[in-house]
């Protein structure tokens, strides 16, 4: 097999983060004073940087730490001894001997007119904003003492509301064109749905030839909204639509919880990211009146077996039959955003694709299908809500498709930021709840499906079970406490060999697909990872011309960077430190569990003896747990 | 679009992306072309150089709605672009404008419904010498009158135009003797090209000039940034986007000196070490990039460019010409290599300067038309004789572009140092009320400070004189210059995208006769942050129209009588 590491080394490399290392001890500092304080950073630093190393605080607004610096709105502008004007401190080098002063009449001066202007183009009243209290353009006029809107306020909104898209809302009447969200979309995702129309004063945010959201290529990833710094973009809120279910008591309201959310829900609640609040929130849950509520761990386990079952067919396919069909490497689906990306800019790619479902989706079929036959409630009744780190998901809920139980399968995705909503609007002080447990019949949380939420994480509990499934031995045998470590981490893209160290008998659960593991024997799995589309096109790319990852078995693709504690739907503000602080949650969690394997969650092995009773992969499983894709190309008539 | 057509578009657009090697930074030469085959870029044509460049769908859309002179929709066959400059507006543009309306029943940015014309602005197309002026689709008519206009018209529509080429019809212009007259064909290029590289930089920078776009960077000490920037690869490039209001030098240059630009980028090429260059030509231009072509194709025949120019082993170099597509911030030179390489003409943030990372981020000499023209002269000549003219630190001649309210206006050579009262005398303005110099983005000078000299000491400038007379209204010029700003500001920052606009709303206030005087100073205030805020020249210039007048000509702003058209 072709391999070359350099190859994947410079895919890495490209893919990193680029967060900064200020303040670390460096080699050959850059020496300059900021307001008199002497700094040292490195080189390549800019001064916005070398102000934090110092203790100093310049107000920023398009600049964004996920995000190439832009200089566009000048919020940051500082005056350097020796220069004419003022400069853009997001941008500007830090250079040796520079002299630095961060606050002066002319910086004041400057930076209050630039508020003034923003304010004097931002339609849009606070009070009824979903971003009161966490508006950047609001703290900005706060901390500079805006007291009148010197330079006028818009009478009348100039741009109709797109409500198009099921996922997003773009207002622009509130956009203050920081361009961090075509940054977003273009940089950061490489999706390419958002750009800036026009110019000068008429220069405004759009999509291409201005159409509404739902029509062009946005994958509904929500990652622009979590940049935002106003209130110009955000998820299309159906709390209004889900409290109208839980006042109908003919509506039996139940709700999956996926990872994500608890690890993050807290930040809206002023607690430091990396607090996980899971049976808080379920207290919280049921006081605000669901019927149930389930773990969405249970059916991200029900997926890591469809999806393992599929993985070993298609390598026994491929290894074994030799049959020409069967497309490797294999693709992760349980990402709504990343679907649709490739079924834009890779719809002959779509082959690829496990057919198994997403983990909501899964528990939706399994909701009116399983829960409603168990607890005898006709399906019909059962309002199926799912709580989210994500955007794409309400989206996929309504994919057309996606209604093998006979019904819509799950009927709203909310965000972690709509159930924040809720909650205050419940009066409820989550923090300091009690705790619950989640409810029968899926009430054992397990490690496998938590650490779903991070980047590597279904790669990780899709490992633990296949190699303890194909080897007959404990996973603990071959990693340390089941970390399977090498495939955790925040680069972009990573790829990894994992030998097979043994093979043993074929468990009960898959006798029915295979006679032995015997081809299995001495082979060596390469599965891949990665997280934000712009990764994932790169492994795309690569695949398509024949490249290190084209002789992968198996890729996790997601496509928040960071994997789903990064969503578009997780509270805001996101940042590199945020998302490592959330995943230390996720980890955290996991380790402290009984069950850290999917195929060890006793209501895995119950739904395969009780209901999908030929197994995984068998008849009824693919009917409802399996689904199918829709080539949509780019091209846009 | 019917399959068939969407087929034909496909093929057109596949065999200019090949012609391109499929590179992003032919974006715009490709959309260009588009156009002039179909008359507009459709949603179509945009998706597919986009699929095939590699460029996302709506970054290619937003590259196209970037430049004026790209229609997303279709437009008229013939394209009416009045230009809205301040010595066209004097000479009489908006009664040219209304016999335009009545002729063809549209209002500004309509097209007829027959689809044959569209009406509009346009910024300053450098006939400011023969104003009124427009342009139709690609060619120049200056020197209007109202009877003209129905003439023009009616010959568009018996289709003589129709597809006859461009060509300049600019009349003459009032002028003096030019150095460059003299100049023998690649006189410097040869003197040059006997130095070592170093040695050719060192005669530059003796020489003491300075870049004629209107900024004054020393042109030796940049060419000796770019020898000095370590990389294999470097570029010249010459800012042909001459769209500062007022100016017509450059195009002078090239229409009748383009020969000593040619050379003097080579000279440039040879000293920094490139292979490359590139003149960047305002689509207003495009009736010249013919006659440009024409004589690269010379040139290359006389071996003055290919490999081994005048036999110089080694040293390779040709040059290119890469239209605009109408955006007056494109002159900024960071704007300029955006705009080359494809994208919107936004300026950069800088540092890095061009020199060290430039077109596609190799060190690159961007140099005005005129300084590389110069260059060529002060090679043969030398640099002690070019020293011998001009200040103490402006060295040498300089060409300005005189119109307005005088009865000479033209291209004029003269020694820096020259007052405004001795130009005025020169162009017969003696009667000026004020002056501008340096365009636009220049100083406005109340007669008072005619006595100043044209010098970088003084007043450093690109090359544009527009004088006003004793009857006009500054205001009434304040209005047209901040509606040029605002016009033509990128909008990628905060101060110069909203700030302008809210300059001019003040201004058209005080038009009005409405504005107290705590709203002027807010204005005022605003106005120098407007100067130290923006992120390029653009912004940083813009506000002086208002500061001059609020400093120079404040009895005629405030209190003004009401007037019924504001």
């Amino acid at each position: 097999m072709p391999k070359s590491s350099a190859q994947v080394d410079s895919l890495c490399r490209q893919a990193q983060d680029p967060a900064h290392a200020a303040g670390a001890a460096v080699a050959n500092p850059i020496n300059l004073t900021i307001d008199d304080i002497p700094v040292a950073v490195p080189e390549g630093s800019t001064i916005l940087q070398a102000a934090s190393v110092a203790g100093l605080r310049i107000p920023t607004l398009c600049n964004h730490p996920d995000l190439r610096a832009g200089g566009h709105c000048r919020v940051c502008v500082v005056e350097i001894v020796g220069q004419r004007g003022l400069h853009a401190a997001c941008t500007y080098p830090a250079t040796p001997g520079l002299k630095v002063v961060t606050s002066s009449p002319s910086v004041r001066k400057a930076r209050r007119h630039v508020i003034d202007l923003l304010l004097a183009n931002h339609y849009g009243e606070c009070n009824t904003c979903s971003r009161n209290r966490n508006c950047e353009l609001q703290s900005l006029a706060r901390e500079y003492g805006v007291d009148a809107f010197r330079f006028g306020q818009p009478a009348a909104p100039r741009h109709a509301i797109d409500h198009t898209s099921a996922s997003i809302v773009r207002d622009m009447n509130k956009c203050v064109l920081c361009r961090r969200c075509v940054r977003t979309c273009n940089e950061l995702q490489d999706v390419g749905c958002l750009a800036i129309e026009g110019r000068g004063a008429k220069s405004h945010i759009t999509t291409f030839g201005d159409k509404p959201l739902a029509s062009v290529v946005c994958i509904s990833c929500g990652q622009c909204i979590n940049r935002c710094p106003t209130g110009a973009l955000s998820e299309a809120d159906q709390t209004d639509e889900i409290w109208a279910m839980l006042d109908d008591p003919s509506k039996h309201v139940v709700i999956q919880t996926a990872p994500s959310p608890r690890a993050a829900i807290g930040e809206c609640f002023g607690l430091p990211p990396g607090t996980a609040l899971t049976f808080e929130m379920n207290t919280a849950i049921k006081r605000i009146g669901f019927d149930a509520v389930f773990d969405t761990n249970f059916s991200a386990d029900l997926t890591i077996i469809e999806e393992g079952t599929e993985l070993l067919q298609r390598l026994h396919g491929a290894l074994v039959r030799q049959d020409p069909e069967v497309r490797l490497p294999q693709l992760t689906s349980c990402s709504p955003g990343w679907i649709k990306y490739i079924e834009h800019f890779y719809p002959d790619q779509l082959g690829l694709l496990s057919s198994a479902k997403s983990p909501q989706q899964m528990f939706g079929s399994v909701i009116k299908t399983y829960y409603a036959e168990q607890h005898g409630i006709d399906a019909k009744d059962i309002v199926s809500v799912a709580l989210m780190p994500c955007t794409a998901k309400k989206f996929e809920c309504d994919r057309p498709e996606m209604a093998d139980s006979g019904h819509k399968d799950v009927d709203f995705a909310l965000t972690a930021r709509e159930l924040a909503k809720m909650v205050r609007e419940a009066g409820i002080d989550l923090p300091h709840l009690p705790q619950s447990d989640f409810d029968d019949p899926f009430e054992t949380p397990t490690g496998s499906g938590v650490i779903f939420g991070a980047t590597g994480g279904v790669m990780e509990a899709a490992l633990r079970t296949v190699i303890e499934l194909v080897t007959g031995r404990k996973v603990e045998d071959f990693y340390e406490n089941a970390n399977i470590v090498p495939v955790r981490g925040i680069e972009g893209v990573r790829l990894i060999e994992l030998p097979i160290p043994e093979v043993g008998p074929v468990p009960d659960l898959l006798r029915h697909l295979f006679d032995d593991f015997e081809w299995l024997r001495g082979a060596t799995l390469r599965v891949g990872v990665a997280h934000g589309t712009a990764n994932a096109r790169k492994v795309m790319d690569d695949i398509k011309q024949g490249g290190v990852f084209s002789t992968c078995h198996f890729i996790e693709v997601m496509a928040c960077p960071g994997g789903c504690l990064g969503g578009g739907g997780q509270p805001i503000p996101t940042s590199p430190e945020i998302r490592a602080a959330r995943a230390r949650a996720i980890y955290g969690e996991d380790a402290s569990y009984e069950v850290r394997k999917s195929h060890e969650n006793p209501q895995i092995a119950r739904i395969y003896q009780e209901f999908l009773k030929e197994g995984p992969g068998g008849h009824k499983a693919h009917e409802l747990l399996h689904t199918t894709y829709t080539p949509r190309g780019k091209f846009i008539s | 679009m019917l399959l068939t057509e969407q087929e034909k578009v496909r093929e057109f657009v596949s065999r200019l992306a090949k012609k391109h090697d499929n590179q992003r930074s032919a974006l715009i030469p490709i959309l260009r072309a588009i156009q002039d085959e179909y008359s507009y870029v459709s949603e179509f044509a945009m998706q597919y150089v986009g699929d095939l460049l590699g460029v996302h769908a709506a970054q290619v859309y937003s590259v196209a709605t970037f430049y004026h002179f790209f229609n997303t929709k279709p437009k008229g066959k013939f394209i009416i672009r009045l230009s809205r400059d301040m010595s066209s507006i004097m000479k009489g543009a908006k009664v040219i404008a209304r016999q335009l309306e009545n002729d063809l029943g549209i209002k500004f940015g309509e097209t007829t419904p027959d689809g044959m014309f569209t009406l509009g602005w346009t910024s300053c197309i450098g006939m400011n010498y023969h104003a009124p002026a427009m342009l139709v689709n690609n060619e120049i008519y200056s020197s209007l009158t109202p009877q003209r206009v129905h003439l023009i018209l009616e010959e568009c529509r018996e289709g003589l135009r129709s597809r006859r080429p461009a060509t300049s019809r600019v009349g003459s212009t009032f002028t003096n003797e030019l150095t460059y007259t003299e100049h023998q064909d690649d006189a410097g290029l040869k003197k040059a090209l006997a130095m070592s590289p170093s040695e050719l930089i060192n005669e530059v920078i003796a020489s003491g000039i300075r870049g004629r776009g209107g900024a004054g960077f020393p042109t030796g000490v940049k060419w000796k940034l770019a020898a000095e920037a370590a990389s294999d690869v470097k570029y010249i490039i010459c800012n042909a986007d001459e769209g500062e209001p007022g100016t017509f030098k450059d195009r002078i240059i090239l229409t009748q000196y383009a020969n000593l630009l040619f050379e003097g980028m080579t000279i440039a090429a040879y000293a920094v070490g490139a292979r490359e260059g590139i003149v960047y030509l305002r689509a207003e231009y495009t009736y010249i990039k013919m006659l440009l072509e024409e004589i690269l194709r010379g040139r290359r025949t006389e071996k003055q460019l290919g490999s081994a120019i005048f036999g110089k082993e080694g040293f390779d170099f040709d040059i290119r010409i890469h239209m605009g597509a109408g955006a007056y911030v494109c002159g900024e030179e960071t704007a300029l290599i955006e705009s080359l390489e494809g994208h919107r003409g936004e300026p950069r943030n800088r540092p890095p300067y061009p020199v060290v990372s430039g077109f596609h981020g190799k060190p690159t000499v961007v140099n005005n038309v005129e300084t590389l023209a110069s260059v060529s002269v002060i090679l043969d000549r030398g640099a002690k004789w070019f020293a011998s003219i001009g200040t103490e630190r402006s060295k040498g001649f300089k060409l300005f572009s005189v119109s307005g309210d005088c009865s000479r206006p033209g291209v004029y050579e003269l020694p820096w140092g020259t007052t405004v009262n001795e130009l005025l005398d020169l162009v017969g303005g003696e009667d000026a009320k004020a002056v501008q110099v340096g365009g636009y983005s220049g100083a406005l000078l109340p007669a008072s400070e005619f006595n100043r000299k044209l010098a970088y000491e003084d007043l450093g400038m690109g090359g544009s004189v527009i004088v006003y007379g004793a009857q006009r209204d500054l205001l009434e010029v304040a209005e047209n210059y901040l509606e040029f700003f605002v016009e033509e500001s990128c909008g990628q920052c905060t101060p110069c995208r909203d700030g302008n606009v809210k300059l001019l709303e003040g201004v058209r206030t005080l038009l009005g006769g409405r504005c107290s005087s705590r709203h002027l100073n807010e204005l005022i205030s605003l106005s120098k942050t407007i100067q130290v805020a923006s992120k390029c020249g653009l912004g940083q210039s813009s506000p002086k129209v208002l500061l001059a007048v609020n400093e120079h000509f404040k009895d005629e702003i405030m209190a003004r009588p009401i007037a019924a058209s504001h």
